[in-house]
């Protein structure tokens, strides 16, 4: 099983100003997982798109079993036997598994008459062959995120692929689906089938890799057996220094409680509540955490929250006020500082000037303006020092926020939101397509501002930074808090459980 | 980078212009006719003669308040169609206060006039901007819809309630003259000591200079001041305004009552300026090529005075070549509506390649200072 299966050979691709691949090297071998891993522009995308045939390599050429081969297109990757498991499912809800599998491909009589039967048929045997629990005829709409993916992986089998590029499959998943997944693809491994495996979750890299490539800059840093490798290690070879993976967390004594919702009921979109009942308290000094599949009210909670959507029921304190029905510049005067899910959506105007979203939001601020107008001298002074302490990569504050990276945007909302000394931090999914570096420094930020005696909420899907991060972690699932844990007693596999709506806060306290 | 980035600023209208010009060329000959003599008796007639001149300001007046007006709705991401519709009623408002009122003295009663034009122009905008913030109606719809009741109702004033009984059994359908208090002074008094004289240049008057003032204010207003600020917030990223705690809604409001103010004085060039009176055949259309100036211009308050200036040229010109080309106007008209579309090409161009190029410097400073020492101003 030494033969390689595909090999690619000094690969280089530019685009307009960057070099997304420079001069790839890369070995897969027929039957084993391979992990690509690499920060956030480091060229993993573009490269897999390459081997898909999305993209044409200005250098460098690909060998497929011992050929050299030519990949102009998706169908020419598919019939040399490259599939591609998509980030963002690309499946019709209202379909059944099966018409979903087949879609582009059905096989039909000579008069053109689809043979579902067949078809169907088809799917169940692949189910079979691999051990998918899934069931052809089920409409994929009602089907859990992990089930959808078990389709795309079925749809990329149907079609012949022998060698599968998974990107970014455990994003949607919670633990338990991971799991799954893992197991699904040790069993695709000892049918021979090769897979190519792209993230930046070490401990997943390493929990199912044979081999692992890290490539940093677009070029590679090296591939290391996953066995001879530690999650250090690859860390720093990701960012080229050492990284700290473990956060301290040294306890704080939480004070006075500063942000309160009581029995928070929040309309989603129509009539239909989005956040039902939902009670917490969050202390000056702790970070409380809220996990959850995402799409379970989180997003509504977090704007009533901040006073950009409206509350039907209950009630919401800031330091003991009653903000239940204050405007959201009302609530941000109160110390409220937020954090947005989407910082494109929420967070930043991406054609303003970085100076200009620095300022958001505070640009009513006495030192900001004079009269009418705004203080420019005023405002540089404030943005030199932001840029400078954040340190936010850019040349020029005059530039728009969009020549920057996520991470470096990311800075910037941070760095606005934690200015004039915020009480409260709603935080939603802080790290969110960052690196490791700027995920670091984000996590970093959090942790400061608890120890600075901030009231801070963590919204994330991340279940990891909420276990590394939180003082308390509730967990969020149909709209309601379906549990709490003290930091001691979470654990992922338990968190898991609530997650998937497997089990409630009742049966726990009662057992 | 920043020098080379306004020179390409500069050279992109210039650009969709030649192209314009060499699209229309194409027509020239197709009608027989050599487009370089064409080009020649429009430019020498527009620019070689001091009547021209001044006939091109006088036509360029008009087009600065229309083109200002819609780029500041553009401005706010709203989409004022209803220029139009409110000078329509902004000279209609102009005139009555104008031909109604006696005995005020010119510094009360013009200035009267005038808020009495842009106060029209707003009234006539809220129905649209208050359906939009309220209802979510689109304004391009409403504003367009409102145009059609202006148009009408306009006829139905000037015709049927203030026809000037003098005139009753002429074909003249116009309102009475309004005092000469109301009237806006000709600029030709301060001319004449340079040596102009002529019509052309006693038309011109005093809302040419007041239409500048207004665009230079308004660029000052939009990139100074904290209203200005919010209007861009508002206008790049509602959302993430909304979330900063910037009222949306009240921003958009002022916005497009600002819009519509000045729609409401795009017609007084005509009314209080030259002719005296409203008269049925009125100038029409000028809200529209509003539109066209707003665009070239980028909705920059600045840009608008030479864009405007563009199309009084191609206005005269047209005349021009008409008379002593022999060549249909229509071709100028076609001129125009290439160099608009060209121009909307250009921008797109343009605004891509300064992202990429804005990507690749910030990039470059990524990787050329790994730790940035105090990059900021």
């Amino acid at each position: 099983m030494n033969d390689l299966f595909i090999e690619l050979r000094h690969i280089t691709k530019r685009f307009p100003g960057v070099v997304a691949n420079d001069g790839v090297d890369l070995a897969v071998r027929t039957g084993e997982i391979h992990a690509i891993v690499g920060e956030n522009g480091a060229g993993k995308s573009t490269l897999m798109r390459i081997l898909y045939g999305l993209y044409q390599p200005d250098q460098g050429d690909i060998a497929v079993k011992g050929q050299t081969a030519v990949i102009d297109s998706p169908r020419r990757a598919l019939e040399l036997g490259i599939g591609m498991v998509h980030q963002h499912f690309m499946l019709i809800p209202v379909f059944t598994v099966a018409e979903n599998v087949i879609l582009g491909s059905e096989p039909a009589s000579g008069l053109g008459r689809l043979r579902m039967r067949e078809a169907r048929q088809r799917v169940a045997d692949l189910c079979r062959q691999y051990g998918f629990i899934l069931d052809p005829g089920a409409e994929v709409g009602a089907l859990s995120v992990g089930e959808q993916q078990r389709v795309e992986i079925i749809k990329v089998l149907y079609r012949g692929a022998e060698l599968l590029i998974l990107d970014e499959p455990t994003a949607v998943l919670v633990p338990q689906e991971v799991e799954e997944l893992f197991h699904n693809l040790r069993r695709l491994k000892e049918q021979g089938k090769t897979i190519i495996f792209i993230s930046h979750k070490l401990d997943e890299v390493l929990a199912i890799s044979d081999q692992v490539t890290v490539l940093r800059h677009g070029r590679v840093v090296g591939t290391v057996p996953a066995a001879r490798t530690t999650k250090a290690q690859l860390a720093e070879m990701m960012v080229g220094r050492p990284v700290l993976l473990e956060l301290e967390h040294p306890s704080v004594t939480p004070g006075q409680v500063r942000l309160e919702a009581r029995r928070l009921r929040v309309p989603g979109g129509g009539k239909r509540l989005a956040v039902r009942e939902v009670s917490l308290a969050v202390r000056a000094g702790e970070v409380y955490g809220v996990a959850g599949v995402e799409g379970n009210g989180q997003t509504e909670l977090v704007e009533a929250l901040v006073g950009l959507r409206p509350i039907a029921g209950g009630q919401l304190l800031v330091d003991g006020r009653d903000v239940t029905h204050a405007t959201a510049r009302a609530i941000r005067l109160l110390g409220v500082a937020h954090i947005p899910e989407d910082r494109h959506r929420r967070g930043i105007a991406l054609p303003m000037a970085v100076w200009e979203n620095l300022i958001l939001g505070h640009h009513t601020r006495d030192e900001f303006t004079h009269g009418a107008l705004l203080d420019r001298p005023g405002i540089q002074g404030f943005v030199r020092r932001r840029v400078g302490d954040y340190d936010i990569r850019v040349a020029d504050t005059d530039a728009p926020v969009l020549a920057l990276s996520g991470g470096n945007q990311q800075k910037v909302v941070v760095a606005r939101e934690f200015s004039f000394n915020p009480q409260v931090l709603v935080a939603a999914q802080p790290t969110r397509g960052l690196d490791i570096g700027a995920t670091e420094f984000v996590m970093r930020q959090l942790l400061a501002a608890r120890s600075s005696g901030m009231a801070v909420l963590l919204i994330s899907a991340n279940l990891e930074e909420v276990l590394s991060l939180s003082d308390r972690i509730a967990v969020m699932y149909g709209g309601e808090m379906v549990a709490e844990f003290a930091r001691a007693e979470a654990t992922p596999a338990e968190l898991g459980l609530y997650m998937t709506g497997t089990k409630r806060k009742d049966e726990a306290r009662a057992g | 980078m920043k020098g080379r980035l306004l020179l390409l600023q500069v050279a992109t209208p210039a650009l969709a212009i030649v192209f314009g010009m060499l699209i229309a060329s194409v027509m020239i000959l197709a009608i027989g006719r050599n487009p370089i003599d064409v080009y020649a008796v429009m430019v020498r007639f527009s620019l070689t003669r001091t009547d021209s001149l001044f006939s091109i300001l006088f036509k360029t007046t008009p087009l600065i308040f229309a083109g200002l007006a819609v780029a500041m709705s553009f401005r706010a991401s709203l989409f004022n169609i209803g220029v139009e519709g409110q000078y329509y009623i902004g000279a209609f408002c102009a005139a009555l206060v104008g031909f109604s009122l006696r005995g005020l003295p010119a510094v009360v009663h013009l200035p009267l006039a005038l808020l009495a034009a842009a106060g029209g122009g707003m009234v006539w905008a809220l129905v649209p901007i208050a359906l939009k913030l309220r209802r979510g109606a689109h304004e391009v719809i409403t504003t367009i819809m409102m145009n059609y009741i202006a148009s009408a109702l306009l006829l139905y004033l000037i015709n049927d309630v203030f026809r000037d009984p003098t005139q009753i059994g002429t074909p003249r359908v116009r309102t009475p003259v309004v005092a000469p208090a109301a009237r806006v002074p000709s600029m030709g008094p301060l001319l004449a000591p340079l040596g102009l004289h002529g019509s052309d240049v006693e038309k011109l008057n005093l809302l040419l200079p007041l239409g500048v003032t207004i665009a230079v204010v308004l660029a000052y207003f939009l990139s100074r001041t904290r209203f200005g600020y919010e209007v861009r917030a508002v206008a790049s990223n509602p959302l993430a305004a909304e979330a900063a705690g910037i009222p949306n809604a009240r921003v958009q409001f002022g916005m497009f009552m600002l819009s519509a103010g000045i729609a409401g004085l795009v017609g007084l060039n005509d009314i209080l300026g030259f002719f005296g009176y409203l008269d049925i055949d009125f100038p029409k259309g000028l809200g529209f090529l509003g539109i066209s100036v707003a665009l070239l211009a980028k909705n920059n308050p600045l840009g608008v005075i030479p864009a405007a200036l563009l199309f009084g040229f191609l206005d005269r010109g047209a005349a021009g070549v008409q008379f002593f080309a022999r060549v249909p106007k229509e071709i100028i008209v076609i001129l125009q509506a290439i160099i608009i579309l060209a121009i909307v090409v250009a921008y797109e161009l343009l605004t891509r390649y300064v992202r990429t190029q804005r990507k690749r410097e910030a990039e470059l400073v990524v990787t050329a200072t790994p730790v940035a020492e105090g990059t900021g101003s």
